[in-house]
């Protein structure tokens, strides 16, 4: 039922934008006591993963329920400028992991600055301004089929998918999946900040990409149910924590964290200006940051954690941040670039260009 | 007490606190001003930098003007790292190339060609820092200038500028604290001839009318001058008084020797016994005035005598002998026991021999009229560096409390009858001329009631 839905979301998220409201996909979460409160979630984040989450918190303010609205990041972003105009009622809390679109958002004067014990506990990279935060920790992999993809074949880093793209086109024709990067605004993230980590292997891995006509889908769960469901053998930036919610059922899948370098995404949380509850959305917030949530998100929903272990089953170098092979996305001003309408738009053709120019 | 306003202290110590405080606001204020500049001096670079590094981002392709956003100019600008940037860029036609579109810092653009223009603006309802770049650019059209607005706003700046206000704060608080206390000891130190000045008059002998010796700063100069204008005027009334005293006393003497001779004619045998009594009574009372003159007329010797005779070494033994002797009358009750006990050493004192026997005379007068009943003692002993005439009487003695009192001229204790009241007056004169003084000892179990004379002992060496 999950892979409908998606595909529902996906498509709204390409058609052309309609002139009414940017629908979402809502859940309400009850309150468990008395109802005192709503807090309504506008969210660029899988339900499923966020629902232990949500289901904590309530277990410690019961008088809470929850309304969670999931959209595509992209949505996400439109609905928020539109709230923050006054256009349309907006939620307590925005959850994206399109962090530069709510940098861009705080940039605007959308958001609203949060100081409290626990904010303190975010990380200096994933905190801008006391306004947008980090909560997560997802470093970015690559997902193959164990099925189909030999061990040999198994790429360790950027370089070595490119070479492998290279060597055998004809096996991976048509069997590589990624984002679509004008319709996710996480993958335009990530493939903007691939092109200034390294951008000779970028150059050459969307060469490659681009002679194996790649698959491109919306979203991470779809790309990943394309590797479940055989049509692709391997899939490139991906989200660690989709992949490895995947993994824990499909066994097919295998999980590496580049050696050369591995983008560090973290999801990030904000307070819009406009919010009607600030108060419940701060409260969410607090819970994200504090150490019971970090702990339940770490073992119930994103799996990695600055400081702790990777999972087991998970290819990738022992001590991530220490090595400097994680590259954390800073949230921050720098990002803005990415935001830029020239940068995008020259971004976005030019990689359309090569990708499907095929 | 004389009504008084706020101590010299205070009133200096306020006013340089005043100047103090104005001239820490004053710097202060200068800090802030300085930090500001400073701030804006070393963000403006940043700014500056993020700027030009978008301009040199323009180019032109297929004859469009095309723009690649550098991300490192952001990082550059992020490095005030709260601050919110805005960015436009405009293209020779006018038009916005791409950024936030309503940024205007000033309507005419082109003054940014010679050089990049900064302002302070306010946008989107913040206050925001802006620089204005140009950069010529060619096509095929021909060469237009292109414009690179940037905007950040001011935290960061704000932040600096406060953090190096308030070190500088701490340091002018600092600085002004210590001048103050600084001037507090100062001015206490150069108020301190004031505060000596004081203690000399206040520890003076109210009958020591001498002008003060006193080494005092220039400003004090006056007032003790004036002093001491006023102590000599009051010395030369005392004099006078006394002059005059002496001289009454003397015109007084002759008619009252006269007066004694004619009473001691009055045949007694002839009168009635009420007569008989008062004229006892005249006779008691004409010997009495007989040595109250006396007493005033020596009293004045004393005096003049200091004015004029240079003092001399005096063996104390010699003079206290002469002067037991000269006091305590051959007709004595046969019944008092007096006594009369020297010194086995020779004491030696500088001084007036009359005038030293007179004062002696005046105590062992005193103790012999109002206070001995049945012994009187007269020694000379050494106290120290003192020598010491002791007359003790086993008399009630003096109450304590009249001790200070007795030395004055003319005063009586109620409970005496027939005091004039100089001997005390006399004897301490004496002594405070000489150096010395006069003191008293309470009567206590087995100790019978003294007073004393003391006064310094020549050196040997000097005598």
């Amino acid at each position: 039922m999950l892979l409908p839905r998606l595909v529902m979301i996906c498509l709204l998220a390409m058609a052309p934008r309609s002139a009414g409201a940017i629908e979402g996909d809502k859940e309400l979460f009850p309150a468990s006591g008395t109802e005192t409160g709503k807090l309504v979630v506008h969210a660029a984040t899988d339900l499923e993963a966020m629902r232990p989450l949500v289901l904590d918190f309530q277990s410690q303010y019961p008088g809470l329920a929850v309304e969670f609205v999931d959209y595509v990041t992209n949505d996400l972003f439109r609905e928020a400028i539109d709230a923050c105009a006054g256009r349309v009622q907006g939620g307590d809390i925005l959850l994206s992991s399109s962090v530069d679109q709510l940098v861009r958002l705080a940039n605007d004067g959308c958001a609203q600055p949060h100081n409290s014990r626990d904010t303190v506990n975010a990380p200096d990279w994933a905190n801008w301004r006391d306004e947008i935060f980090g909560f997560t920790f997802e470093p970015i992999v690559f997902v193959y089929d164990r099925r189909v993809v030999p061990a040999k074949d198994v790429p360790r880093s950027h370089e070595e998918l490119a070479d492998l793209l290279r060597s055998k086109p004809d096996d991976y024709r048509g069997r590589i999946g990624t984002y679509d990067i004008e319709a996710s605004g996480v993958g335009y993230l990530l493939a903007f900040n691939d092109s200034r980590q390294a951008p000779t292997s970028y150059g050459r891995l969307i060469e490659s990409l681009s002679r194996t006509q790649t698959v491109i889908r919306c979203c991470n769960n779809e790309v990943l149910g394309e590797i479940a469901a055989g049509n692709v053998r391997l899939a490139y930036n991906v989200l660690g924590s989709y992949a490895y919610a995947a993994s824990r059922t499909n066994s097919d899948l295998g999980i590496v964290l580049p050696r050369d370098y591995t983008l560090v995404l973290s999801r990030g949380a904000m307070i819009p200006s406009t919010a009607p509850n600030p108060v419940l959305g701060k409260l969410l917030l607090d819970y994200l940051l504090s150490p019971r949530g970090r702990a339940v998100s770490r073992e119930k929903s994103f799996f990695f954690s600055e400081n702790g272990p990777l999972p087991a089953e998970v290819d990738g170098p022992t001590s991530l941040m220490e090595s400097g092979i994680g590259r954390p996305i800073r949230i921050g001003p720098a990002l803005l670039a990415a935001q830029d309408e020239i940068q995008r738009r020259t971004f976005i053709e030019d990689w359309k260009r090569l990708i499907e120019g095929r | 007490m004389t009504a008084h306003k706020s101590s010299l202290f205070s009133r200096l110590a306020r006013r340089v606190a005043v100047v103090l405080a104005l001239g820490a606001a004053t710097l202060i204020t200068a800090a802030w001003f300085y930090a500001r500049a400073a701030a804006d001096e070393a963000y403006d670079r940043l700014l500056l930098g993020a700027a030009f590094q978008m301009a040199e981002s323009l180019v032109v392709a297929d004859d469009r003007l095309s723009f690649v956003l550098p991300p490192s100019a952001f990082e550059l600008l992020g490095l005030a790292q709260r601050d919110r940037i805005f960015y436009r860029v405009v293209d020779p036609s006018g038009e916005t190339l791409t950024g936030y579109g309503d940024i205007s810092p000033s309507a005419d653009l082109s003054r940014s060609r010679a050089a990049p223009v900064f302002a302070n603006m306010a946008y989107r309802g913040v206050e925001v820092r802006t620089v204005t770049t140009a950069r010529a650019v060619t096509s095929q059209s021909g060469t237009g200038w292109a414009y690179v607005i940037v905007a950040q706003t001011t935290e960061a700046r704000q932040a600096l500028a406060s953090e190096l206000t308030t070190r500088a704060v701490i340091l002018v608080a600092a600085m002004s604290l210590l001048a103050l206390i600084g001037s507090a000891l100062a001015i206490r130190l150069s108020l301190r001839p004031v505060d000596q000045l004081g203690d000399i008059l206040r520890q003076r002998d109210p009958q020591d009318l001498t002008p003060l010796a006193a080494t005092v700063p220039r400003e004090l100069l006056p007032f003790v001058t004036s002093i001491n204008h006023f102590i000599n005027r009051l010395d030369e009334r005392v004099r006078l008084l006394q002059r005059y005293i002496a001289d009454s006393a003397h015109q007084i003497r002759t008619p009252l020797t006269a007066l004694t001779a004619q009473v001691s004619l009055i045949n007694e045998d002839t009168l009635s016994p009420d007569d008989r009594r008062h004229l006892e009574r005249v006779r008691n009372r004409t010997a009495e005035l007989a040595r109250f003159t006396n007493q005033l007329l020596n009293h004045a010797m004393v005096i003049h005598r200091f004015d004029s005779t240079q003092l001399a070494p005096v063996s104390l033994n010699d003079v206290a002998r002469k002067a037991f002797r000269a006091t305590v009358p051959i007709t004595i009750d046969p019944d008092m026991v007096v006594s009369f006990e020297a010194s086995e050493e020779e004491l030696t004192v500088l001084g007036d021999l009359l005038s030293l026997r007179e004062a002696i005379a005046n105590v062992i007068d005193n103790a012999l009229r109002h206070g001995a009943t049945s012994r009187l003692e007269v020694r000379a002993t050494r106290f120290g560096d003192l020598g010491r005439i002791e007359v003790c009487d086993d008399g009630p003695g003096i109450p304590p409390e009249d001790w200070a009192n007795v030395t004055k001229r003319f005063y009586s204790s109620r409970t005496e009858k027939g005091s004039s009241g100089l001997g005390f007056a006399i004897a301490s004169e004496v002594a405070f001329e000489l150096g010395g003084q006069i003191g008293f000892r309470g009567k206590t179990a087995g100790l019978p009631f003294c007073v004393y004379i003391d006064l310094p002992l020549v050196k040997e060496d000097k005598g």
